[in-house]
């Protein structure tokens, strides 16, 4: 590792409209935007990457802003850091996941320098916001000189590090959808050391009937264990429309994990990843199957 | 108990002020007019002879002052067995072959780091791989590539200890048992990486180094044998160093490289290591693999004791030699040991070499010992308390002469240890656990690898006429407290204030040598010279209150509260501000001054004195993940006389931290050589937020070669929590363990094998 960063131009715009001007420009070439730096500044040191121009995007406060409720839905700038999102009043009921999940990222340092745009524009499969993402059913919002698009949360990452965000566009703000009634939602991360990055990871969002017993709707997203975070819809198919039994559950969580498709890395292997995140699954799914029965 | 003035009372550290605001200076801070920034080119090949070096690019990149290779240093070899001289293998860069990834073979001076760094890329090496080889198992084979040519089978040395009647004592045994164990390594970790300011004077050819080191003297060894120059011609200058924990005793190619560097250019080089050089160029903790078996007779008592071990050495020697003693000494820590043979190999391995760290030796041999007693117990049925209740050392114990422990509180650690669970352990949940393991260290080594010709410590007190004191010694605080140590002492022998004495430390020119900051020896050691500097001031002083009062000769004198005064009759006595008037005066003007040695004698040749306790662990088990909680732990410790409690505390923490992380996470994966996870995101450190609770109580005993009772403390808390660990989750869930690093998966695999095992 080198540790020393090559030199590169700085950019530091003070307005939307000024960041896409200079990504129109500058995204072609070796160019790279920098929000938090807490994962950019490693693959620089690293000289994973030497871009030419840096476009430093701190400075566009109208992107730092948490605004909405449960009636309306969420929308989170994409500036705005872990720990506002993690301290923010608005995050209750059925948005508690984010926060439970934001005291988990790393360390209090890390959470006040990282976006979370940064997090989800890194694309990273061991991310923990992108899973959550996945069953609140969020929509990401790209500005590009060409103007804006929403995408679905679901078909934003493609691959490791791979996303949906072309070269000369931003990622601007997060839109989580109200919930619908009776809906519950858990998010857990494993990894030995708290705040770590997760060696698997499981988000349940859950809605029930009026019985209160049986699963009317229900999203399943797993981390770390695939390229991108993924959906375990064959655990999801398996519970929908069911009377939610903890036999059930754990039938769940069995296919959930034949739905993963984790790798052996130096110290932990497959299997070990592929059956941990079915139990994770079981686990949040009945903590989800409470909350839900309790909204 | 005798009532100290402020031995034993909780004291601020002299240099926290600074500390805290930011206004202490580390090695790593310092910068000289003209310096320059050096950098070290390093091997890609765990295995390859050195074809050839060009630097005609590197050298004609603007800024770049000097370039140097193997060939262009003086070639002298230095390490810290220096009474071996075959065990004296480092050089400064790659002379023919480089051993291990990272070694350095070139080192480039340049105006500033990023030139020094580009100019790196400029020098051309062609390398002709060898073979490698990275296991000691496979390392002792005859067909093995030899890291060093004249190390036949690659072993490095060797270590025999045996004592009593060894396999009479097994034939005579009730129950015997032997385990394996396989013990990893792990890495200092120091918040300060290693780094040298090195200024040479071309006038006066003397060399200046300042450096994040543990022992001044070391360096100055190990400079003056790499550089085959005079000692006294090297001054050494320690200033704050950011943690060594056994990380920073030998002399390493930042200093030596940044010597050479200011030598060739005539101007001041610095050399830092960044935090990957740090954690794979620096040496780390001794993996190895232990056999053990012990006998035992049906109630507990332990008859005997055979241990086999090989040590994982990597490239070069380091403080590994002295691994291999202590860990054949501590494993037989603190149980009475009738029958005991040991043998240890050290192999040379292509990999960076292991040295001393925290609890050296002792760490990995106490994790084989403690958790093999456990499973004795559990299969006589014992309780794993009792056990070591019944084999506990008692004060005076000597194991046939090989070493002689004297404060011993043991028993009495073990028992209030019994006491404490009880109360507050009695709420013990499912899949929950507790676990024990003794510990033991020293106070100071005695075995003189580094072959001085000094006493090992020295201190000397000068007087002013007000009253204030200079203490002059080379000891090392290195963050264990042990500045604030020394001037307490001084301060209760004179019976004056902490802020009547200003410190000088660590600095070889103006201070008398001392071995340096490793083994726990500063308190006992530097704090047995730096009490006696200050007893010769204080004899004087009472010569002449003893005059002006013109007493009795019979009649005692003490100095306290910043008097001398007669002990039956306290208000018979003289300021010592007075005193010290009176005294210069009398003797014609002269200051005074006072000096102390320590060198530890009929004590064996382990250590002069031994700190000791028990630990416990409480822990849960996730019987589906495999996940380990720490919920709190309990250490009773003994540590003769505690000289500052709160510095003691810290240590107590800090160690159990380690020993914990060495137990639970702590670990460096090779792959050919290289090391996987050079980070603080992969190499995994455990940070406040899992730290369970500590409870910490002490057993005070005396030791009566210690200054004011005191020995050891603290350094050997670094071995209980990985068994204490591993025997907590055994008997949470039953399962077994033969290494340390208790991941999940690891742990998981073992429950499975314990419930197979169950049902087969
Ligand atoms: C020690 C450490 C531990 C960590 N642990 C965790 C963890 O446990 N869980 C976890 O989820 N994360 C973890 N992270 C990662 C971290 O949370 C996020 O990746 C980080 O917050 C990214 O945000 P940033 O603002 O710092 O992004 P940057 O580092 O500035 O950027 C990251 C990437 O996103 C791009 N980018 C940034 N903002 C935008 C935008 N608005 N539009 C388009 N592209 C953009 C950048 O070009 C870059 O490629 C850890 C990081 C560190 C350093």
């Amino acid at each position: 590792m080198k540790n020393i960063m090559n030199n590169f131009e700085y950019f530091a715009p003070g307005s939307l409209e000024e960041a896409l001007k200079l990504l129109s420009q500058y995204g072609e070439d070796e160019c790279k935007i920098i929000a938090g730096g807490q994962s950019l500044i490693i693959l620089l040191k690293q000289g994973l990457i030497t871009p030419q121009y840096v476009i430093d995007i701190k400075g566009l406060s109208e992107l730092d802003s948490i605004s909405g409720n449960e009636k309306e839905g969420l929308k989170i700038g994409a500036l705005t850091t872990h720990r506002a999102i993690e301290k923010s009043p608005l995050m209750q009921n059925a948005f508690c996941i984010l926060a439970e999940m934001e005291q988990n990222v790393s360390s209090v340092e890390t959470r006040n320098w990282g976006t979370i745009g940064g997090n989800i524009a890194h694309g990273d499969p061991s991310g923990d916001p992108a899973p959550v993402m996945l069953v609140l059913n969020a929509k990401y919002k790209l500005a590009g000189a060409k103007g804006e698009r929403l995408v679905e949360a679901e078909d934003f990452t493609s691959g490791y590090f791979e996303t949906d965000i072309g070269h000369d566009e931003l990622l601007t703000e997060i839109q989580i959808p109200a919930p619908p009634p009776r809906t519950g939602a858990k998010f857990t991360k494993f990894s030995q050391l708290q705040g770590d990055y997760a060696i698997a990871s499981a988000a349940v969002s859950m809605t029930l009937d009026a019985d209160k017993k049986t699963c009317a709707d229900i999203r399943i997203a797993m981390g770390s264990v695939a390229p991108a975070p993924m959906r375990a819809k064959k655990a999801e198919y398996l519970l929908r429309g069911k009377v939610i039994t903890d036999d059930l559950l754990v039938e769940a969580g069995r296919m959930a994990s034949e739905e993963a498709s984790p790798t052996s890395d130096a110290e932990i292997s497959e299997q070990y990843k592929r059956e941990l995140v079915g139990t994770l699954v079981t686990r949040v799914g009945k903590e989800a199957f409470e909350r839900a029965a309790m909204a | 108990m005798k009532e100290y003035s402020i031995i034993g009372k909780p004291t601020r550290n002299v240099d926290g002020v600074a500390k805290v605001t930011g206004e202490a200076v580390y090695a790593f801070d310092m910068t000289l007019p003209n310096m320059l920034y050096g950098k070290l080119l390093r091997s890609p090949h765990p295995h390859a002879k050195i074809i050839s070096i060009d630097t005609s690019e590197a050298e004609k990149l603007s800024g770049v002052k000097a370039i140097i290779t193997g060939k262009d240093t003086p070639g002298g070899k230095w390490g810290l067995w220096r009474r071996f001289p075959e065990l004296c293998d480092q050089t400064a860069l790659a002379m023919d072959k480089v051993r291990f990834i990272g070694e350095p073979v070139a080192a480039v001076a340049a105006v500033t780091e990023e030139i020094a760094h580009e100019a790196l890329d400029l020098i051309a090496v062609e390398y002709e791989p060898l073979p490698a080889v990275f296991e000691p198992m496979e390392a002792i084979k005859d067909d093995a590539p030899l890291v060093h040519d004249d190390f036949e089978n690659n072993i490095n040395t060797t270590r025999h200890i045996e004592w009593g009647n060894v396999d009479e004592a097994f034939k005579n045994a009730d129950y015997v048992r032997e385990d394996r164990f396989s013990l990893s390594s792990q890495h200092h970790a120091p918040m300060e990486v290693h780094n040298a300011l090195a200024s040479y004077d071309k006038g006066s050819k003397r060399l200046t180094v300042w450096a994040s080191t543990q022992s001044p003297y070391f360096l100055q060894l190990g400079l003056a044998d790499a550089l085959k120059m005079r000692e006294g011609d090297i001054r050494v200058i320690k200033p704050h160093v950011g943690g060594g924990y056994g990380g920073k005793n030998s002399t390493m190619p930042d200093s030596v490289n940044a010597a050479l560097l200011s030598m060739k250019t005539g101007r001041p080089v610095k050399i830092v290591f960044n935090r990957e050089e740090e954690f794979t160029t620096t040496e780390h903790r001794t993996a190895m693999d232990i056999a053990i078996k012990i006998g035992l007779k049906k109630d507990g008592t332990l008859v005997a004791k055979e241990v086999k071990l090989i040590t994982d050495g990597g490239a070069y020697t380091g403080l590994g030699a002295t691994t291999l003693y202590l860990a054949g000494t501590f494993v037989t820590f603190p149980y009475k040991t009738p029958n005991y043979r040991y043998d240890g190999v050290r192999t040379y391995t292509n990999k960076m070499w292991s040295s001393s760290m925290r609890g050296f030796g002792s760490v990995p041999a106490v994790y084989a010992a403690e958790i093999q007693l456990d499973r004795a117990a559990n299969d006589l049925g014992i309780d794993p308390l009792e056990i070591r209740r019944i084999n506990a050392m008692t004060p005076g114990y000597s194991a046939s002469g090989e070493y002689t422990v004297e404060s011993c509180g043991i028993l009495e650690c073990i028992d209030k240890m019994g006491k404490r669970v009880k109360e507050k352990w009695n709420d013990l949940g499912e899949d929950e656990g507790i676990g024990f393991a003794s510990f033991a260290y020293m106070s100071g080594g005695i075995f003189n690898w580094i072959d001085t010709p000094y006493a090992f410590s020295g201190a000397m007190v000068k007087v002013n006429i007000d009253g204030t004191v200079e203490l002059f010694t080379q000891a090392s605080d290195i963050g264990q407290g042990h500045n604030t140590v020394s001037v307490m002492i001084c301060a209760e022998e004179l019976g004056i204030g902490m802020e009547d004495i200003r410190l000088h430390p660590a600095d070889t020119a103006t201070t008398l040598a001392d071995l340096g900051a490793w083994g726990s020896r500063e308190t006992l050691m530097n704090g047995n010279a730096v009490r006696a500097a200050a007893a010769e001031i204080k004899k004087m002083l009472v010569a002449v209150a003893r005059m002006k009062l013109g007493e009795n000769i019979v009649y005692d004198l003490v100095a306290k509260n910043k008097r001398i005064y007669l002990e039956l009759r306290p208000e018979r006595g003289f300021s010592y501000y007075e005193l010290v008037k009176d005294a210069i005066k009398q003797n014609d003007g002269e200051p005074l001054i006072g000096i102390g040695h320590y060198t530890p004698h009929n004590k064996g040749m382990i250590s002069p004195a031994y700190g000791m306790g028990i630990q416990a662990v409480r822990a849960k088990v996730d019987r589906e993940t495999g996940l380990i909680e720490m919920k709190d732990v309990l250490v009773v410790h003994d540590c003769g006389q505690p000289i500052n409690p709160p510095a003691v505390r810290g240590q107590v923490e800090g160690s159990t931290q380690m020993g914990l992380g060495y137990g639970l996470c702590e670990n460096m994966p090779t792959d050919n050589g290289l090391i996987l996870n050079p980070s603080f995101v992969d190499y995994k450190l455990i940070r406040s937020r899992d730290m369970p609770t500590i409870e910490l109580m002490e057993v005070p005993t005396y030791e009566p070669e210690g200054p004011f009772g005191a020995k050891e403390a603290a350094e050997a808390t670094t071995s209980p929590g990985a068994p204490a660990l591993a025997n907590a989750v055994y008997h949470a869930v039953g399962a077994e363990f033969d290494s340390n690093v208790l991941k999940p998966e690891k742990v998981l695999n073992a429950i499975r094998a314990k419930e197979q095992k169950g049902k087969a």
